[in-house]
């Protein structure tokens, strides 16, 4: 299995564009992922449980309770509004008038952005109420402004503190008396802060809180920031899943005004309570190991308690207290779990053997007494959130996939019909009358198809019929460039020892005509086991090997880890790993060995194909962190550096990190090591150096101009003695609200490859557009987002849009465009490989090679 | 808990709520305090007499922050649930914590459960609250002036008319018994004597045609017995049952209530929960069947590791335990077999356990709950699966 096979099989959380992986059935969608990547079920919230992946949204636990008010989801905001009000443009005098480009074909476009209505004049005023004598309870607070006659009738937001209203009160100071059901007057101090205008941040806050009131009135259920319909489930029996169909929506200034956004999302909930996933794993295991797997599994998850709806982490099962034990009320007394459950849920619990979860409550505010546990009956508890062996499941991936994916026709007529619901809904449209709001048109806009790229072989250029899959049309073409590989090892068991050799028949076949020398191997045969596999590459691994290939016989996590870890730290050597399955595919053999040939060739430092780059001089480069999978405080950053100006060679570094926040702390010493590296094959620096940096959260903008540009200005001046060279960075994120539809024959489709927006959809304060550089061939495209935030190249609009699209055509391991830049994609495979499988940094010696591929 | 929990006198630390009154600025000294605390002991006498009685329909009048409402609506037997009060402000509030969570999505009641809230007063006639089993004035009464508790006996007790009421109000005797009170809330208009309230109470039983029973809870400390409960109760109960059904159709339809809130809850008898649990038991009642079918086929193999499983009195075991009957009504059902590498379970079979059986009285409704989404064998008489599954690798 290949490396990217992996990546995939481990669930397509984070690389969310084409599958390459080695030996896919024909079927097995490449627009799965696409669709996936916006759908709830890849994403890594807190309550889905798959946090290892660095995430942009963290739901908390606490947003599952239904019972917290409306003002304090509006504060889960504000990191996107402190995102939205720093403005990067300003400083950027090359786009401050215009950031738009030009080339290319006008195409009409649809999205899934609303016109929001209101008087020319609207403001929101916002006051501050104090009481008297003061309340501590803000639920009493509350209580005390809304029944108060004066603002009954009133459009109102109130947190206990701010109250925002769409009209203004008569005095600048209001004073309200209401009196509290025990009969004490209160004093209420209303007044006049700040008038505001619709554009202004703390007003968009306000729109969405308005919004979300609205979704709930249209018995949505509200999730994190999302919306459900939890009374149209969908099932996956098979897997014990449900998902429940709903939306993402949120308020915000776009490049001249207010829109409001929905997009599709899905809720993946699972229909296992614990006790049903003991008694399967019980049946599974046999008695002897079971409590120590069931521990491990379960350990850590989240669950939900149905009978209040709130969310546990499972920290200890106690297997030595029952339903019919008794425990310690607050109130001192003594009752047993089932009484107790049913006297205040009305629960029976039927199966009284079961143990006891035990989850560590976090400590109140002003409470000494120290840690509660809370003691949970697994018959009442819901698992949340895939595990890890879930989105490793590809069966259980694909059938969610198949599920969750629409067609732009079928994404168009969702959004159809919550719009109509929102303006049929009389209480909802009451509401946002009351605001003196109405709903308006959906958004239409221009964006423009850039013109195809040609691929450059060795001695061909050809102009691929699809830019999605070129496969075909190099298929007789020569690489650029490629070792010859003549000392080389087959790692392969008894029993795959036939598959190994019709294998290598067909490897040395396409090899040929790809311009890559294929020598015999050398072949070991090991037990299948991990550790016979790792003993033998230690034992016949010398300097002169130049790959290792290991023929693994299942798909067990520590054939791969254990081999990669050995071959990236202890011994740099490139390794290939391929699962005998894989090879064992009928009538694939010859499209499996291409890919894998095309694999090898890069891991040995060849050159598969490059696109013509117009600007001379100029080093590309990619970065991309990821939580460790082992360690969860420890943050991989992966970089990587073109080092030629073709931009077919790399140089990569990855660093590993101690710290909380995203943000690369080791920039320095990679761009010096690039820059380095560069020099060593050039004799000179570059002139132009364009960052693209993904896995950027919300939120986290301020710190990346602030502390990440300014630490690579540094590391850039200090390794050049002249100071022309110059610097770009551009945030890249794949996940965004908008979408866009192309309409043609009354239908819509996704747009051509090659859609740039930069316009109307893009966000006024920022030199930013979207691109579309994947297909999604049954599901719908989503476009990926660039901010540049840093820009001392001064490129046109125009050329900097296009450079990025050609960068898109440049990742080795997938003959087509992805969907970012190849360096984002090249630190993500690594970041990836290290956060998973090898857990220190890889070393030096492979920096040269794209060996993570 | 018992409706008749203990009162305990306890020196006032900085106390704020010790029944429905206001004490902040009163010298520290003794009060009673109860505990639970008494507005938990009369919600909690409302529910024990709920789950006695189970009503189908129930309403809350002056139902306030609808708390009463949240601890009733987990009863199974409640299929109608009404608040009514005159703070819509309140209501709107409040009332969206009514709305179904995730878990009664993911395990949905037996029955049917409406929640609406209606903003109004109890002395108006809504014809939406007739044909209630069982409609409760918590703390209620004495919130109305004269000429609304006049009125309110003949909109509650003659027209709305339901076969069970339950009214509290404090009982005045008590007072003393708190440091200077006297009324506990300054939107009290009254407070009754034992003497009182069952004068007004009888009287009204006897016009319209209920009995009555008089109780309380919040006991009183021990030496002041005589004072009585803290509050008092009377349960009015309809003479001659529901007899009044007939009259209730002929009632033209009079809608002065606005409906502030209303929700529905999943449930059983929803199509689309039904089959969603169905499908749910039916696969993994399969799941656990072939899991356990699989170890048995290894060993015959002579592949499977025969680990001794002595340790069966140290190690859990649990799944569901079965009665002797049942154990013996599965034993006699058709057994799952398998053909080649298919699985298969008769729908018989599964129709044997008691989870299934509660949800499915015959095979052919189990068929048509689980045909869309289950495979099933060519004449439909057993569910099929594959013998060995990809995930068993995995463990």
């Amino acid at each position: 299995m290949s490396g990217r096979a992996r990546a995939r099989a481990r669930g397509i959380a984070h690389s969310s564009f084409r599958a390459t992986e080695v030996g896919r059935t024909q079927d097995s969608s490449l627009p799965t992922s696409v669709d996936l990547s916006n759908s709830e079920a890849t994403s890594s919230s807190g309550f889905m449980g798959t946090s290892r992946i660095s995430t942009n949204h963290k739901y908390g636990i606490s947003s599952c309770d239904a019972g917290s008010t409306f003002m304090e989801r509006g504060v889960k905001n504000k990191q996107d509004f402190m995102d939205l009000d720093i403005s990067t443009r300003e400083k950027l005098a090359h786009v401050r008038d215009c950031k738009t480009g030009s080339s290319g074909i006008p195409v009409k476009l649809v999205t899934n952005l609303f016109n929001l209505d209101f008087p020319q004049d609207w403001q929101l005023y916002q006051y501050h109420v104090t009481y008297l004598p003061d309340l501590a309870s803000r639920r009493l607070r509350i209580a005390l402004l809304y029944s108060h006659s004066k603002l009954s009738d009133k459009a109102k937001a109130f947190d206990g503190a701010m109250l925002f209203l769409s009209q203004k009160l008569e005095e600048k100071v209001t004073e309200l008396s209401s009196e509290t059901q025990r009969g004490e007057t209160v004093k209420m101090t209303i007044t006049l802060k700040r008038e505001l205008p619709s554009s202004s941040p703390i007003c968009i806050q306000v729109f969405n809180i308005i919004f979300r009131k609205i979704l709930k009135k249209l018995s949505m259920y509200q999730i994190g920031r999302n919306f459900y319909n939890p009374s149209e489930p969908m099932e996956i029996p098979q897997h014990k899943l449900s998902l429940w169909p709903g939306f993402a929506i949120s308020v915000s200034y776009f490049e001249s005004k207010l829109l409001f956004g929905a997009d599709v999302s899905y809720k993946v909930l699972r229909n296992e309570t614990v006790l049903e996933f003991m008694t399967a794993l019980c049946h599974r295991t046999g008695l002897s190991c079971f409590t120590q797997t069931c521990e491990k599994q379960l350990i850590g998850l989240i669950v939900l308690t149905r009978y209040n709806n709130r969310t546990y982490r499972i920290d200890d099962i106690d297997w030595s207290v029952r339903p019919t034990h008794t425990f310690q009320k607050r109130d001192g007394t003594e009752i047993t779990y089932v009484d107790y459950y049913k006297q205040q849920y009305d629960i029976i619990i039927s199966d009284l053997n079961q143990p006891i979860l035990v989850s560590l409550l976090k400590k109140k505010r002003n409470d000494d007494s120290g840690a509660w546990l809370a003691h949970l009956i697994p018959e009442l508890c819901f698992l949340t959130g895939l595990t890890e062996q879930a989105t490793s499941d590809f069966q259980l991936m694909k059938a969610v996939a198949e599920k969750t994916r629409l067609t732009p026709l079928g994404r168009q007529q969702r959004l159809a019909r919550l719009v109509d619901n929102l303006q049929r809904n009389t209480n909802a449209r009451f509401e946002l009358e009351t605001w003196g709001l109405h709903f308006g048109s959906q958004i239409s806009l221009t964006g423009r198809v850039v013109p195809s790229e040609k691929i450059l072989m060795q001695d061909h250029i050809c102009q691929p019929v699809s830019a999605a899959d070129w496969s075909k049309d190099i298929r007789t073409c020569k690489s650029l460039s490629a070792q010859s590989l003549n000392t080389w090892l087959i790692l392969c068991s008894d029993r795959t020892e036939y598959v190994a050799n019709s294998f290598l028949n067909c490897l040395r076949k396409v090899g040929d005509s790809m311009g890559f020398n294929v020598d015999y191997p050398k072949i070991i045969k090991v037990q299948e086991n991990p550790a016979a596999f790792v003993r033998a590459v230690q034992h016949h691994v010398d300097p002169d090997v130049q790959l290792v290939m290991c023929i693994l016989p299942s798909n067990q996590k520590t054939y791969y880890d254990s081999i990669k870890k050995y071959l990236t730290l202890d011994c740099p050597v490139p390794s290939q790993c391929v699962l005998a399955r894989t090879l064992n595919k009928q009538g694939m053999m010859m499209s499996i060995a291409t890919k894998i040939a095309m694999q090898m060739t890069c891991k040995l430092g060849g050159e598969l194909w490059a696109v013509e780059i117009p600007l001379k001089s100029l080093m590309v480069v990619g970065i991309d962190v990821c939580k460790d999978a082992l360690s969860k405080d420890v943050m991989v950053v992966g970089c990587v550096a073109s080092v030629n100006p073709g931009i077919t060679r790399w140089f990569s570094r990855c660093i590993l990190q101690r710290t909380t926040t995203d943000v690369a702390d080791c920039l320095k010493v990679f761009m010096t090591g690039a820059l380095n590296k560069w020099y060593k094959y050039n004799h000179d620096l570059p002139a132009r150096i364009i960052v693209y940096r993904a896995g950027v959260g919300d939120g986290q903008l301020k710190t990346l101009i602030e502390y990440e540009v300014p630490q690579l200005l540094i590391s850039v001046a200090e390794s050049s003695s002249n100071a022309s060279l110059r610097l770009s960075v551009i945030v890249v994120r794949k996940k965004c609200m908008p979408r866009f539809f192309t309409e043609m024959n009354r239908t819509v489709q996704n747009p051509p490859l090659g859609t740039i927006v930069d316009s109307e959809a893009t966000r006024h304060k920022w030199y930013d557009f979207y691109l579309i550089s994947q297909v999604a061939g049954r599901g719908t495209v989503s476009p990926t987002y660039y901010n540049v935030i840093y820009d001392d190249n001064s490129l046109k609009p125009d050329h900097m849009q296009r450079l990025t699209f050609k960068l898109c055509h440049l990742y080795y391991n997938w003959p087509g465009l992805i969907s970012v830049p190849a360096p984002c994609q090249y630190a993500h495979k690594l970041t990836f490989l290290v956060a998973q499988s090898i857990h220190k940094e890889p070393s030096l010696e492979l920096a040269n090679f794209l060996f993570y591929l | 808990m018992e409706a008749t929990a203990r009162t305990k006198t306890e020196a006032l630390a900085p106390c704020n709520s010790v029944v429905d009154g206001n004490f902040e600025e009163v010298p520290r000294e003794t009060v009673i305090k109860f505990k639970p605390p008494l507005y938990r002991q009369r919600y909690q006498f409302v529910k024990n007499l709920v789950e006695q009685h189970e009503p189908k329909k129930v309403a809350d009048l002056g139902c306030g922050d609808t708390s009463l409402l949240r601890l009733l609506k987990v009863n199974p037997c409640i299929e109608f649930l009404v608040g009514v009060d005159i703070n819509e402000d309140k209501l709107r509030w409040r009332g969206d914590t009514l709305a179904p969570l995730m878990g009664d999505y993911l395990k949905p009641r037996d029955l049917n459960l409406t929640i609406t809230l209606y903003h109004g007063s109890v002395v108006e006639r809504d014809s939406r609250l007739l044909g209630f089993d069982l409609i409760t004035c918590i703390e209620l009464i004495e919130h109305l002036d004269s000429g609304d508790l006049a009125r309110f006996p003949e909109v509650v007790f003659g027209y709305l008319s339901p076969s069970m009421i339950v009214i509290s109000t404090p009982n005045s005797e008590f007072n003393p018994l708190f440091p200077s009170v006297t009324l506990r809330d300054s939107d009290h208009k009254f407070e009754w004597t034992r003497m009182e309230f069952q004068t007004w109470a009888l009287y009204v039983a006897n016009r319209y045609d209920y009995s009555v029973e008089f109780t309380g809870v919040g006991e009183p400390p021990a030496g002041a017995e005589n004072v009585g409960y803290c509050t008092q109760i009377g349960i009015f109960r309809k003479n001659g049952g529901k007899a009044m059904e007939s009259c209730v159709s002929e009632q033209h339809d009079q809608h002065v209530y606005k409906a502030v809130f209303t929700t529905s809850y999943p449930s059983l008898q929803q199509e689309r929960f039904f089959k969603l649990v169905l499908v749910n038991e039916v696969s993994q009642q399969v799941e656990s069947l072939r899991v356990s079918h699989l170890p048995r086929q290894k060993k015959q193999d002579g592949e499977w590791d025969d680990t001794p499983k002595d340790s069966q009195a140290s190690s859990p075991c649990f799944g569901p335990v079965f009665t002797e009957v049942e154990k013996a009504k599965i034993e006699n059902s058709p057994k799952p077999f398998c053909v080649g590498d298919k699985f298969f379970v008769p729908l018989q079979r599964l129709l044997a356990y008691p989870k299934l059986n509660r949800l499915c009285a015959n095979e052919e409704m189990m068929r048509s709950g689980i045909a869309d989404s289950i495979p099933l064998s060519s004449d439909g008489s057993a569910v099929v699966a594959d013998l060995r599954d990809y995930s068993d690798e995995q463990f």
